[in-house]
């Protein structure tokens, strides 16, 4: 038997491989959904790339200045260059939070082979250090040249060898902690909640931690802005779990002032290590109590569901309505899917109320009323298509056929209709609603004609992407990129720009004179109730979808034809 | 009546069904047998209209599938092969979702809902999402969701198949009346026993044709086992002993 046929080896390539199947898409989608990502690498080197350009700026000027100087700098941004691959080990192994540990498939197939418990474990904890492994050391190897710039100057101060080791080690450390307090957290999880809210938990922990990390993003660019706060001894920094490793970095070359950080990275590093072992030895010895699920896992309604719901509105828009809601609300999934894509929105604009200064004068203080104006509209922005793609997201292909033996004329435009009222409602009317009390604080009574040019603006958003809807949500075959994905990029970094910053204007004109609110929210709410009915039509006449397909890319041009 | 003539279906250069026709009378209850992958389930979806036919032509009660495919479904129940439904919803749920899609007054679902529920033995799963459910117990949601719209035609794809010993006898002795009723019946499945039960007549597919058709009863006078064998001569089943010679042969290495 060769290496490649051993047991172990077998089920640990089978159990990595399924770290990255989500068992939603087929295999066009698949492929898809490869091409995507290759994509998004080639973006995140481009990025990396330029991220070293602009340090190259910085440690030119650095060059020159004395080693006071560096030292202040270098410690935030190596804050930094450990937070980056912290984030992203931790999101790697937050999305595949489901598969961290043997599963109930595991127990029910694996069981019956005569495999012994002790190969399970292990081979899933190998396929664990492999996943995580691969981003660890990739993220590692992409910020590569960054951290060889950010050591240069340690010349100045000591050993440039010894400088890279302690920053090696601790952002290895680092990285290491992302990922075992992700472990340790599904762990606990595993241990302590009951069989019937395992699946409850386990979904909210994943949209928590997914909201968290995303939400987060913002806070990690922001790192190499705070020199003055390690400076300090911020109190904060005891708090930030980057900060910890900078601390043991520093500690590791010497610096006694950084102590008590470098004991909380270890501390906590350790402290996440033991309850990951904890969780898998414990689960090792009551392997049969394990219920995670790999396929479709859902939550069980927490009380009794009454059907009066489902009578609400015409037929099927009611019945499309409560499918949507109920999906949301128990599809661990799509939860995750609308969670997480709603906190990368609302991460963006904590960003820029963090930057906002918050000591206005009052209702005319010019920078923060921007702020807060650009503020609901980005979200908007970014929440619509991010609610449009969570719909998208089949849920079980094989049971969409109820719908298409019920589809009928009328029906195709309640379904649209359905689905407008779900991104509406997720994309619009909850982000304005969430940020209005706060315009309200800062604008005071004029923030109600805001109010209302913002929902009209969303809804002709909404109108605006939605007009070739023709699927029911959740039950249409999905392949992730279709389009260029760069030229998607480019067009909607622009889109962006041109819509928040002419919005932008167009609110504040509408704050400063009601009259240009409701010309404005008059002519926006025409022309979106004019693409509903157009919508409306056009839906009728269109077919339900059920199973996506790549763009043909010969577009013919039938120049002979009559 | 069901009228299907020459249904053909191509899927690329694979030829699954072959010029099928046959009728389906009010109150017949038809057997759909054939081995597997002899266009069995094909001739399914494309009588519940959830494919379209390469060549051919359905129509029922008049109505040609290809005219007005939308109001050919609405006469249909269907039960499909794979439990498949949204097992993130409750029975109810699913019930009432089903009913609303086709169009039933929501006043009607309030009541006719929970009563199916009741009669099919799952009122104490009512409030439990589908996703703890047994095979058998998700076959009893589906056999619901087919009859809630009061269907003249009822397609059932092994709709026995993890039914226990009880709801199967349930479910045979309402198909009866069903078909007693005027309903019509379209009953594929593998099982020659429930066919020899139920059905009246019985249409064999063999490679995307019909190779038999005939009347149960003729089977009956026949003698026990007609049926199975007629079948495996109309199929061109090859003789099992010596493939299950070979299967022994090769686990043990011989």
């Amino acid at each position: 038997m060769t290496m490649r046929d051993r047991p172990e080896v077998v089920l640990t390539r089978h159990f990595f491989t399924s770290l990255f199947d989500f068992g939603i898409l087929s295999d066009e989608g698949a492929e898809s959904l490869k091409r995507v990502l290759l994509g998004a690498l080639a973006l995140a080197i481009a990025g990396g790339l330029l991220l070293a350009r602009v340090f190259m700026a910085k440690y030119g000027l650095l060059a020159g200045a004395p080693p006071e100087a560096y030292l202040r700098e270098v410690v935030a941004d190596h804050a930094f260059l450990m937070a980056l691959p912290m984030w992203i080990v931790a999101g790697a192994m937050s999305l595949v939070g489901h598969s961290l540990f043997p599963d109930e498939t595991d127990f029910r197939i694996l069981m019956a082979e005569p495999l012994s418990r002790s190969m399970v474990f292990a081979s899933k904890l190998a396929a664990l250090l492999l996943f995580g492994g691969l981003f660890v050391v990739g993220t590692h190897l992409g910020l590569l040249p960054l951290a060889a710039l950010t050591l240069i100057g340690a010349a100045k101060t000591g050993s440039v060898v010894l400088a890279g080791v302690a920053f090696a080690a601790s952002s290895l450390a680092a990285s290491l902690f992302a990922a075992l307090g992700i472990v340790a957290i599904h762990g606990l999880l595993v241990l302590l909640a009951s069989r019937s809210r395992l699946l409850a938990f386990s979904g909210a922990v994943r949209s928590v931690v997914t909201g968290g990390l995303l939400l987060a993003l913002p806070l990690v660019t922001r790192l190499p802005a705070t020199a003055g706060a390690f400076e300090t001894h911020a109190w904060w920094l005891a708090w930030a779990p980057p900060a910890w490793f900078v601390g043991l970095e520093r500690w590791l070359l010497g610096d006694a002032t950084r102590g008590m950080l470098a004991a909380q990275a270890v501390t906590a590093t350790i402290g996440a290590a033991a309850i990951a072992l904890f969780a898998y030895v414990r689960l090792y010895r009551r392997f049969d109590r394990v219920t995670f699920q790999s396929a479709g896992p859902v939550r069980s309604p927490r009380r009794e569901a009454p059907l009066t719901p489902w009578s609400r509105g015409a037929s099927v828009r009611g019945a499309v309505v409560r499918f949507v809601s109920l999906t949301i609300q128990r599809s661990v999934l799509h939860q995750g899917v609308v969670v997480g894509l709603l906190a990368g929105a609302g991460g963006l604009v904590l960003n820029s109320l963090l930057s906002a200064d918050w000591r206005f004068a009052g209702p005319a203080d010019d920078a923060l009323v921007w702020t807060l104006l650009w503020v609901p509209m980005t979200v908007v922005f970014l929440s619509v298509p991010a609610i449009r793609l969570a719909l998208s997201v089949p849920m079980d292909l094989r049971a969409n056929w109820i719908f298409r033996m019920a589809e009928d004329v009328d029906g195709r435009a309640e379904v649209a209709d359905a689905s407008v009222r779900a991104v509406l409602a997720l994309a619009v009317a909850l982000p304005i609603a969430l940020i209005a009390p706060l315009q309200w604080w800062v604008m005071g009574d004029g923030c109600l004609a805001v109010l209302l040019v913002e929902a009209a603006i969303g809804w002709l958003l909404v109108e605006f992407l939605m007009a070739d809807w023709n699927r029911v949500p959740f039950t249409c075959s999905y392949i992730p990129g279709k389009g260029f994905v760069p030229q998607m990029c480019v067009k909607a970094f622009a889109s962006y720009v041109v819509f928040t910053f002419a919005t932008g204007l167009m609110l504040r004109a509408s704050l400063r004179h009601q009259a240009v609110a409701l010309v404005l929210a008059s002519i926006f709410g025409v022309t979106a109730a004019a693409m509903r009915l157009r919508r409306a039509r056009h839906a009728r006449q269109t077919s339900l979808m059920f199973e996506d397909h790549v763009p043909s890319d010969v577009t013919p041009l039938r120049l002979n034809a009559d | 009546m069901l009228q299907a003539r020459g249904l053909t279906k191509r899927y690329g250069g694979l030829l699954a069904l072959d010029r099928v026709s046959f009728d389906l009378h009010p109150g017949e209850i038809v057997g759909y047998l054939g081995p597997n992958g002899s266009g069995k389930s094909t001739t399914v979806n494309l009588v519940v209209g959830l494919l379209e036919p390469t060549a051919g032509d359905l129509s029922l009660l008049g109505l040609r599938a290809a005219d007005d495919p939308i109001g050919y479904k609405r006469q249909i129940g269907y039960v499909p092969e794979e439990p498949s439904l949204y097992a993130h919803l409750t029975a109810g749920e699913y019930l009432m979702l089903v009913g609303r899609l086709r169009r039933l007054p929501a006043r009607t679902l309030q009541t006719r809902v929970p009563e199916l529920l009741r009669l099919l033995q799952l009122q104490d799963s009512r409030y439990k999402s589908m996703t703890a459910f047994s095979k058998g117990m998700r076959q009893r949601v589906l056999v619901a969701a087919a009859l809630l719209h009061n269907p003249r035609l009822l397609v059932l794809d092994e709709p026995f198949s993890g039914l226990d010993v009880n709801a199967g006898a349930l479910l045979r002795t309402l198909l009866q009346m069903l078909a007693g009723e005027g309903r019509m019946i379209l009953f594929s499945t593998h099982r020659f026993d429930m066919v020899e039960k139920l059905c009246s007549r019985v249409i064999v597919l063999s490679s995307g044709r019909i190779a038999l058709e005939r009347q149960v009863a003729d089977f009956e006078q026949a003698g026990p086992d007609s049926l199975e064998e007629t079948f495996f001569r109309a199929t061109h089943q090859p003789d099992f002993a010596p493939l299950a010679r070979e299967i022994l042969d090769t686990i043990s290495g011989q």
